[in-house]
């Protein structure tokens, strides 16, 4: 609705809108800010009082100790060492690296995976009608209900038992319980809307139910798979429980868990453990806001029936 | 080449709902039969179960000798137009075109070939490189009738493909499909709920309502002699006044009697003293004569519409709406007379509503 | 049960990925949980398992440390809930509004949702420390407290600020549902509104408010869910401290579970807390539907 309105109130709800959006960026990037500036000070720097909002003195050492440990440049600092002492490089250190490529293998397969299952049983429940439609519907909407807490026992006693504990196949698949419902909600919300005589005129044409999928729908639903795909990736990434319960060794140990890990360790800075923070967020920040309208419209398929 | 049998066929939704009940069609060798109705009676069912977009609950649908009941849609030598067009938004106007053909493995200098000719015939042939979102209605229309023709197939379909244009251009279309069976050596089945449509397209019409077929005919045996009084007044436009009054026997001669009117009926009708309705199209009336029969009224109502006008004619406390030449003089609240053409009069028992006319 | 249709078949094929994963990690751990709760399994005694039917669940449910923790779980949602529709819907209507720098803005609202709840929790445990913390030197700096105080140690604020970290990670997903509700409210609504006279403020009250009903239930309801069942913070921020002042349910199953490693009573209070979670979502959707 447009309505024309005076100079001096148009004024006044620019400034108040301004005033609005500052305080909304305050809240939302105003804790991020202190992660990334407590990353950048030096130890000495980090424990000052009053905190220093700015650095002093900006340094990339926490960043630069956890990529030459990480790649076998440079090693942790021995044993007794004084953490104090300036060019401290706690033990975690080379951990993280290794970490992240963990989060990395599993985030892409989880993805890859749950677009794989995802899309087909999307296509048949937004395009086919068939006897037990609704039961799968439900089945789905009920997997969204309980609490992953609630899978973890069962799981992780399965997982004990194929002797599969510690290793990233195991995440893989725990990850898939918790992501392809959602999945296949967004995607199947997405299919429905596309018109049916797309999907009548391409079985005409000679496509049988599956190409059609990979011949008209697939190339359409692209928006829909870019959503779906980040969210598998996030929340992959993301996932701190399971991980928990599964891994033991940096073997199979995914960042979230090294991070962790270093919150309970007593020896290391609080740069230190700001930069692993950071680099744990990075990449999916970076996804967020460079997808953003896919998220925004994907988020909001999978509410709506969900 | 396919003759398309149903034979008991019949369509019930999951939900219960039964969309075709017990229909029993022979559709010629490259006949062009129009499935026409109201919206809800069982037409577009009938096409898709053709198609195989739609499951056969019961019956068995036949393509030649051949049963298709398990046949995918996408295995039938079928092609089909839909009312929306359903281009693909993602493919250029030739893909649209040529995406029968490559499904089908079509050797590339064939279906270039192919896809040319058809859309040199349809006059689109600048379009090719296009999207479907860049075309205006009329052209996505032609795109969607050029990608059914390239299939060549033995069966062509179409469900209201019209009807989505505006009214000249819907005209000129008719024409383009009557020319496009000429030259195709194939079954076409078309939807729609235009009756003008189907009166201009078809050999035979099929009239359908609620799942059951009303009646099977050519044309001309629609519309001149309907079955029952749906198809009757299903057809034309306007559509055809119902009166109605007793069936009598009046000195050996079959009578219609509505208050003072009586109207001597021809030996086509047959039929004991009954409840009746009388048919009589707008366009059936001449003027007064002595040999025929009459019918007398006040002009309510005098509308003129370009070459003719319509008049409403009050008769026995009912309304006739009649179209007249332009010259006949009249004026509204005067009494007015006319002939009636007894071979074009229709009558229908009322209960039944099933047509009195004796079987040819 | 007439035949097996051809789409029917096709169904089944396109559906057989998501049954199997359904199957494999959905229906059979639950089923094996079910199974689990009615025997006393302890990882300590791999070898005794004694079936002890429904002993689990009267010993979680007559245990009045388990009625503590339901009582911080409720505390602890029905806080977090709140504070996420009032947040959620004042952001919303900001993000309504048109106004330049109003994208980025809607940008930088995913941040929070994109961070993983680990660096979330990291980043508020810095954020509350009690000695080099920016909110304890926010305050001292604006005068607001004259010396240090303890945030997460102190057992009556711990939930709140718990509550606090958990909030700034789901207002934006709320905003967001939210948001969408808001748009789809029909502008002529409120230009009748406006030729009818009524004031901006009235507007909001009969039109916005009436309007983001199914919005808030579908917020309240998705919130509550992800709240009852949060572990990630409690587990980071103080392991169910001080003194169990945050020892809400998920945080009691994952002790029961991994620490005491009795993995039969985790299983019958997972059991619980899933049934809970599955009424409560339903009493919200019959109650709102109704209230609202």
């Amino acid at each position: 609705m447009i309505v024309p309105r005076p100079i001096a109130p148009r004024m006044l709800r620019l400034a108040a809108l301004g005033l609005a959006s500052l305080l909304l960026l305050a809240y939302v990037l105003g804790p991020v800010m202190w992660l990334l500036s407590s990353s950048l000070q030096t130890e000495r720097e980090i424990v000052s009082i009053p905190p220093h909002w700015i650095p002093e003195s900006p340094t990339l050492a926490n960043f630069k100790a956890i990529f030459a440990t990480g790649l076998g440049l440079a090693r942790p600092s021995p044993a007794g060492t004084d953490p104090s002492s300036g060019g401290f490089i706690p033990s975690v250190a080379a951990n993280l690296l290794p970490a992240m490529a963990n989060s990395f293998i599993v985030a892409v397969t989880v993805t890859i995976l749950n677009l794989l299952i995802g899309v087909p049983a999307a296509y048949a429940i937004g395009k086919i009608r068939f006897r037990g439609r609704g039961l799968t519907l439900y089945a789905i909407l009920a997997t969204r209900v309980i609490p992953d807490i609630a899978l973890v026992v069962p799981l992780f006693l399965v997982v004990r038992k194929l002797g599969m504990l510690d290793s990233l196949a195991s995440l893989i698949i725990a990850y898939l319980a918790i992501t392809v419902p959602f999945s296949v909600f967004v995607l199947a919300s997405f299919f429905e809307q596309m018109p049916d005589d797309l999907d009548r005129a391409a079985r005409v044409d000679g496509c049988s139910r599956l190409r059609v999928l990979t011949h008209v729908y697939l190339p359409l639903a692209r928006p829909a798979l870019v959503a779906v795909g980040l969210f598998a990736f996030l929340a992959s990434w993301n996932e701190f429980l399971l991980a928990l319960m599964f891994t033991q060794t940096a073997a199979s140990q995914t960042l979230p868990i090294v991070v962790a890990g270093i919150t309970s360790d007593f020896t290391v800075s609080f740069s230190f453990l700001n930069a692993a923070g950071v680099l744990a967020v990075v990449p999916p920040v970076l996804l967020a806001v460079i997808f953003e309208r896919y998220i925004v419209s994907g988020l909001t398929a999978g509410a709506v029936k969900g | 080449m396919a003759r398309i049998r149903f034979q008991s066929v019949t369509k019930r939704y999951a939900n219960g709902a039964t969309a075709v009940a017990g229909l029993d069609l022979d559709i010629a060798d490259q006949e062009f039969l129009v499935l026409l109705g109201p919206s809800g009676c069982g037409k577009s069912t009938t096409l898709n179960m053709i198609a195989g977009l739609e499951e056969i609950s019961e019956g068995a649908l036949l393509f030649d000798d051949r049963t298709m009941n398990n046949v995918p849609a996408h295995r039938r030598d079928v092609a089909m137009v839909f009312q929306s067009y359903a281009l693909y938004p993602h493919k250029s106007v030739f893909e649209n075109i040529a995406f029968g053909l490559r499904m089908r493995r079509v050797p590339e200098p064939e279906l270039r070939r192919r896809v040319m000719d058809a859309a040199a015939k349809l006059e689109i042939a600048h379009l090719l490189e296009r999207r479907p979102s860049q075309l205006s209605g009329g052209q996505r229309q032609r795109v969607a009738l050029g990608r059914a023709m390239v299939r060549e197939p033995s069966v062509f379909l179409m469900d209201e493909p019209l009807s989505n244009l505006d009214a000249s251009l819907r005209i000129s279309m008719r024409a383009q499909i009557r020319h496009l069976h000429a030259q195709m050596h194939s079954t076409f089945v078309y939807v729609t709920h235009d009756q003008a449509e189907a009166l201009t397209l078809a050999d035979r019409i099929v009239v359908m309502r609620d799942g059951t077929i009303q009646q099977i005919g050519s044309p001309d045996d629609i519309y001149e002699r309907p079955a029952n009084l749906f198809v009757a007044s299903f057809l034309g436009s306007p559509a055809i006044n119902l009166l109605e009054g007793a069936l009598e026997t009046i000195g050996g001669t079959l009578c219609f009697r509505r208050g003072a009117l009586t109207v001597p009926l021809p030996a086509c009708f047959r039929g004991d003293a009954r409840e009746v309705v009388l048919g009589l199209r707008p366009e059936d009336v001449g003027p007064a004569t002595s040999e025929a029969a009459q019918i007398h009224g006040v002009v309510d109502t005098a509308m003129p519409a370009g070459s003719d006008q319509f008049l409403g004619v009050a008769v026995e406390g009912a309304m006739l709406f009649l179209r007249v030449p332009k010259d006949v003089r009249v004026r509204e609240g005067e009494p007015i007379g006319f002939g009636l053409t007894e071979s074009r009069l229709h009558l229908f028992d009322r209960t039944t509503g099933r047509s009195l006319r004796r079987a040819a | 049960m007439r035949a097996v249709t051809h789409d029917e078949r096709a169904a089944a094929g396109l559906l057989a990925g998501l049954v199997a994963v359904l199957m494999a990690v959905t229906a059979f751990p639950i089923l094996y949980s079910l199974w689990i709760s009615l025997f006393a399994v302890n990882l300590r005694r791999p070898n005794r398992m004694p079936f002890v039917g429904l002993d689990n669940y009267i010993a979680v449910l007559s245990s009045p440390a388990f009625w503590g923790s339901v009582g911080r779980t409720a505390l602890f949602s029905a806080l977090a809930v709140a504070a996420i529709l009032v947040i959620a819907t004042l952001v919303a209507l900001l993000l309504d509004q048109e106004f330049p720098g109003r994208r980025i803005l809607s940008a930088c609202l995913l941040i929070p949702w994109a961070i993983p709840s680990v660096v979330n929790g990291l980043m508020w445990k810095w954020i509350y420390d009690s000695n080099y913390g920016a909110l304890n030197g926010l305050l001292l700096q604006l005068g607001f407290i004259g010396s240090a105080t303890i945030w997460l140690g102190d057992s009556n604020r711990t939930l709140p600020l718990i509550a606090n970290a958990f909030i700034w990670k789901e207002v934006p997903l709320a905003a967001i549902l939210l948001l969408v509700t808001l748009k789809s409210i029909p502008a002529d609504l409120y230009g009748a509104a406006a030729v009818d006279g009524a004031p901006a403020w009235r507007r909001f009250f009969a039109i916005t408010l009436p309007a983001l009903r199914p919005g808030f239930l579908l917020v309240t309801l998705y919130e509550a869910m992800m709240a009852v069942r949060h572990f990630d913070l409690f587990f980071l921020l103080t392991e169910g401290g001080p003194g169990g002042a945050s020892d809400v349910v998920a945080w009691r199953i994952y002790v029961e579970t991994f620490r005491n490693l009795s993995f039969g009573t985790g299983a019958a209070m997972s059991y619980i807390l899933a049934i809970a979670t599955l009424l409560m979502s339903y009493a919200l959707i019959r109650g709102m539907a109704r209230t609202l």
